[in-house]
């Protein structure tokens, strides 16, 4: 076998075994590695293949991938994935290999070598790097600048600290951000006087906003309690980045000191320092800011008020609310609404009493706004008074206390609710109930007991109370307020027979249809009547019932319809039974000139989700009339399109040519 | 802009421009701008890499009164012209400027305050860094690293520089996602046992490795497809993975469990004030509990990445589901309101959105976060270290779902515990000359 031969046995029989990996994620094992390394090291084989074995290298290459990796890295195509299969790779002989390609790699690859070092962090590399950050070239000075910075060593800060000065300017933020990772590396090491010593001249130099900023943040924070001394230097500070870069150190600062330092400057500063200060005071939490924060949230610029505000109420202070309820009065209406926020949120039990005591008062609008605290505090303390509120003749806000006992209240509030029932009489008070019966009686987990208390009260109530009952009784449902409801549709009472009428029209349980269907026949009201045919036809719309169900449901109303609006909501509703019976029951209304194109749309649509079946042979042919008279009774262009093609998909299945 | 407003300070400009409708263009040089954005001031913003998703963010971003939106960079001509195009007719001019190299775009653009960046996610973490290098802060899409490595280098970038970086991560500035959160943080469930989150529907987190079939390289001005590249492996061009065919490469993105972990595992991390760590162990998916890929935290809290249940515990995308003794909340995508155990505690929906608020100093509104955040210097909600530890669960899930096995994490040391070869994925040596 020639030698040619063989190397293309060995290529295909190394990608094959590949193949599997290549395509999707299959991590190779350590014994795949020396064919790995052969693929590799064969500068014939695809470039794919030696890119997919670097790959799996980085996972189980070991120090017998070292060498012909490192063989790769000058190679401009394949320097990337050589680096790629060493970066991971733990072996100390990595790092000898890297530090060697540092001074005989060229261009982009060692761009790319000086990232691999920087990441491995190769403290013998410094003095290479060190000649490399004076190179002159913009790529390689800010590559070995960030590798320096990685590696972080006192002598790395030494070799950047006399690069600097020396680098193209295009280089210095890397120098810059070699010198911070340094000092960080430093003060994890414990050695803070050394990262001091990077961070206080960067802050006072001309380097960028970001490189001032985040050295003094870290110089404040690394020198901990002592830092306290540098905010406060810093706080009057005119260069808006470092005085923002103490306040977000402070944000950090475990000392109580911070906040005093805070405070203090607080007063002398401009409005939009102010904020940033008050702010900062609100992520610190620390509860002795209040009075300072108060003090903000009295007067002056009302965007500092209202971040004063704020503030206090992260700090959730009880001896904040007084102070917030003063400012519900605030001419300013945003300081005024920030107040008002504030108390719908501050924690604990002061702003509830203040609530309260806001509620008992003899001011409308303040009772008013109580409600609404009430409610947004979930205060179900409140009921009680809020009862006693709903109960008294004289309080303008009768109503609006009954609504939120709905609001507020569970079941247990019921009684209460159904005696402010028996003693309403104006029309906002019975509005006010039913709404706080409704919301009570929808929250309950057994509405049976509720219905059963309700029913209770129906013989003895008033018509307009009565009324009231079975409107509830109607959103409650169940079997018992079903058949109460119905009794209450034979009422002498007009209002009362209505409003059961309407109830029953939209009860939420099939139970109700043939109740529906035999007051629908039995009633002489037309307006009744209208309401128990829709009830009907809307019951029989629902997906969820049996279709031999609603179909019924749909044969027996259709009987009664007489108006149009009734007969287009049965079409509507048989168009969406997928049944050859729809379809039939459509059929008269195909001459109805008040609805034939309803019907013809409904015949369409019945007829195309049917002709989709497996079985649609066996009723194809039934369809046959009623799509042809759609298609030629259609109005529409389109319609007419639809039921001819349906009409040719009927005859198809049906087997007429 | 005239020049002669050059004697006003931005804050006495603005104050002016606030009560007029029509929206004025100030270029921040008029203001000799010098890195930071005092509360007043507005803030210039520019984009890096905004597609079809960053489309979306950025009609969400120019409407805030307090922002003006300046230049955007793009490897991809057609992509650079539409911003241009949504944003000149956003302002009524032709000021937006475009830039194909991203090293030149922040080098020349020292005015600019923020960026958005919506690149894939291969550049997620790198744009994001070498923007926080350049001064700017950061509004960047999720998820927000490749690699455990590269979400380092981001929590790194932002301490040291002290910007704010917000990820794309909207849920966390929900009403529902913040009232399912407060229902667990204040104890309505009992005490938490189980985090559900979902992954994407495709199947398996193996991967893609193969090349799609080489096309004749664009000129570069149309696309420069080694800046499309960027950190990435060499591998030659194909239209398709410019239009999102880069989906399910491993060199890419971060697999079925990265498409909507990035999203879910963030939010059941911060729910559960698990934001700062990670799980310790992860059950590889042929484990005994019956329940798919398993991670548990150090305090016992189980994380499972529901794949098949999703639909039967949730209905919707990216769902969620906390489990406590006492009761459960779940909620995903297209959620009117949280599904609960007990529907009662629906009534304090409002309360407990309004009293987050209040505590946190965060609006349901995550780009107005992101800005506020800009003007305070505070963390944002999606902030780096939530990113980061939430991905390098993702990060974990995966290797675990690649290496076929079970495996453990020390989340202070952020490493696999005793298994050198999990320990390899912790990060893939960056193309040259891109680094973090």
């Amino acid at each position: 076998m020639s030698r040619t031969r063989i190397h293309l046995i060995l290529i295909v029989t190394l990608l094959l075994a590949c193949a599997a990996q290549t395509l999707a994620q299959t991590v190779a094992s350590k014994s795949d590695e020396p064919k790995l390394i052969a693929v590799v090291k064969d500068a014939s084989a695809p470039l794919k293949a030696r890119i997919d074995a670097c790959r799996q290298l980085a996972i189980v290459g070991g120090k017998d991938s070292i060498a012909p990796l490192a063989a790769l890295l000058g190679d401009e195509q394949l320097s990337h994935n050589a680096r790629y299969a060493l970066q991971m790779n733990p072996d100390p002989a990595v790092d000898e290999a890297l530090r060697s390609a540092l001074g005989t790699v060229k261009g982009r690859p060692l761009v790319g070598v000086i990232n691999t070092v920087g990441y491995r962090r190769d403290a013998k590399a410094v003095g290479t790097l060190g000649e490399l950050v004076n190179s002159g070239n913009p790529m390689v000075v800010s590559a070995a600048a960030r590798a320096l910075g990685s590696i972080g060593t006192g002598e790395a800060v030494q070799a950047l600290r006399q690069a600097l000065p020396k680098v193209p300017a295009e280089c210095k933020l890397d120098c810059y951000e070699g010198l911070l990772r340094c000092a960080e590396s430093l003060a994890a090491a414990g050695k803070t006087q050394d990262a001091i010593a990077i961070y206080d001249p960067l802050y006072q130099s001309e380097a960028p906003h970001h490189v001032r900023g985040g050295a003094l943040r870290a110089a404040i924070l690394v020198r901990q309690t002592q830092g306290l001394k540098l905010l406060q230097e810093q706080l009057p500070n005119t260069d808006y980045i470092l005085f923002s870069a103490a306040v977000q150190a402070s944000h950090q600062m475990p000392s109580a000191g911070a906040t005093a330092i805070l405070t203090g400057a607080m007063k002398s500063l401009p409005a939009d320092r102010q904020i940033v200060v008050i702010q900062a005071l609100g992520v610190r939490g620390e509860k002795s800011a209040v009075p300072a924060l108060l003090d903000a949230a009295k007067s002056g610029d009302p965007r500092v008020r209202v971040a004063a505000i704020q503030a206090v109420t992260e700090l959730g202070d009880p001896s904040a609310v007084p102070m917030l309820v003063q400012l519900l009065d605030d001419s300013d209406r945003e300081v005024a609404k920030a107040a008002q926020d504030a108390l719908a949120t501050f924690p604990g039990s002061q702003a509830d009493t203040v609530v309260m005591r806001m509620f008992a008062g003899n001011d409308t609008d303040k009772q008013r706004l109580a409600l609404d605290l009430m409610g947004r505090r979930r205060m179900t303390s409140g009921i009680p008074a809020l009862l006693k509120a709903a109960g008294e003749s004289g309080s303008k806000v009768r109503a609006d206390a009954t609504k939120m006992i709905g609001d507020l209240g569970g079941p247990e509030q019921l009684p209460a609710v159904l005696d402010l029932l028996k003693n309403a009489s104006q029309s906002q008070d019975l509005g006010a109930v039913e709404q706080a019966m409704t919301a009570i009686c929808l929250k309950a987990t057994d509405s049976k007991p509720l219905a059963d208390a309700m029913i209770a009260q129906l013989d003895a109530a008033q018509p307009p109370q009565k009324a009231i009952l079975v409107r509830v009784l109607g959103a409650v449902g169940g079997p018992n307020a079903l058949q109460a409801v119905v009794a209450c549709a034979k009422s002498d009472n007009a209002d009362v027979r209505s409003a059961a009428a309407r109830a029953l029209g939209t009860w939420k349980t099939v139970d109700a249809a043939p109740i529906l269907l035999s007051m629908a026949k039995q009633t002489s009201a037309p307006a009744e009547k209208t309401l128990f045919l829709r009830g009907c036809i809307s019951m029989a719309a629902r997906g969820d019932l049996p279709v031999p169900e609603r179909l019924a449901m749909c044969r027996e109303a259709a009987g009664l319809v007489v108006r149009d609006e009734e007969k287009r909501l049965l079409l509507g509703t048989l168009g969406n039974i997928e049944s050859p019976e729809a379809v039939e029951l459509i059929a008269p209304h195909l001459d109805d000139a008040s609805c034939r194109q309803e019907a013809a749309l409904a015949t369409v649509g019945v007829a195309e989700k049917l002709l989709k079946a497996q079985d649609a042979a066996s009723f194809a042919a039934k369809l046959i009339p009623s799509l042809d008279k759609a298609a030629r009774n259609a109005a529409s262009e389109d319609l007419v399109k639809r039921a001819k093609a349906a009409l040719a998909q009927a005859k198809d299945k049906a087997g007429i040519k | 802009m005239s020049h002669n407003c050059s004697h006003l300070s931005r804050r006495a400009f603005l104050g002016t421009a606030a009560a007029i409708a029509v929206p004025h263009i100030v270029p921040a040089t008029v203001f000799g701008r010098n890195g930071a954005v005092p509360p007043s001031e507005r803030i210039i913003l520019g984009g890096i890499g905004i597609g079809n998703r960053g489309s979306g963010v950025l009609n969400w971003m120019l409407p805030e009164r307090d922002i003006q939106f300046v230049a955007t960079c793009d490897p991809q001509k057609a992509r650079r012209q539409r911003v241009k195009q949504m944003v000149d007719t956003r302002y009524g001019n032709t000021d937006c400027q475009l830039y194909p190299d991203i090293r030149e775009f922040l080098a020349v653009r020292t005015d600019i305050d923020a960026v958005l960046s919506t690149t894939g996610d291969r550049w997620h973490a790198l744009a994001a860094i070498m923007a926080m290098r350049a001064g700017k802060d950061v509004y960047s899409e999720k998820p927000s690293a490749m690699t455990i490595a590269e979400g380092q280098g981001v929590v790194e970038t932002a301490r040291r520089h002290r910007r704010v970086y917000q990820s794309g991560l909207q849920r966390l500035s929900e009403g529902n996602f913040t009232f399912a959160n407060e229902l667990l943080r204040l104890g309505y469930l009992g005490k938490l046992h189980t985090l559900r989150a979902h992954i994407a529907p495709w199947d398996a987190a193996e991967m893609r490795h193969d090349w799609l079939p080489e096309q004749p390289l664009p000129p570069k001005e149309e696309t420069d497809w080694d800046a499309w590249l960027g950190p990435c492996p060499w591998r030659p061009y194909n239209s398709e993975y410019t239009r999102g065919g880069w989906r399910n490469h491993y060199d890419f993105h971060t697999s079925c469990i990265g498409e909507w972990g990035a999203h879910t595992f963030a939010q059941v991390q911060v729910a559960a004030g698990l934001a700062d760590t990670s799980p310790v162990e992860y059950k590889y998916v042929a484990n005994d509990s019956g329940d798919g890929m398993v991670a548990t935290f150090a305090n016992g809290v189980k994380l499972v990445l529901e794949r098949d249940m999703a639909g039967k515990i949730w209905h919707g995308s990216c769902g969620v589901r906390y489990e406590g003794d006492q009761g459960w909340v779940a909620i995903a995508d297209g959620y009117s309101k949280c599904e609960v155990s007990n529907p009662a505690w629906m009534a304090d929906f409002r309360k407990l959105v309004d009293d987050y608020m209040a505590r946190t100093q965060r609006p349901m509104n995550h780009v107005r976060n992101f800005f506020d955040c800009v003007k305070s210097r505070r963390l944002t909600v999606a902030n780096p270290v939530v990113m980061h530890r939430s991905m390098s669960t993702v990060h974990a899930a995966n290797v675990c779902m690649w290496l076929k096995r079970d495996m453990k994490f020390d989340p202070a040391k952020e490493e696999f515990v005793n298994d050198a070869e999990a320990n390899r994925f912790r990060s893939r040596a960056m193309r040259e000359p891109w680094t973090i």
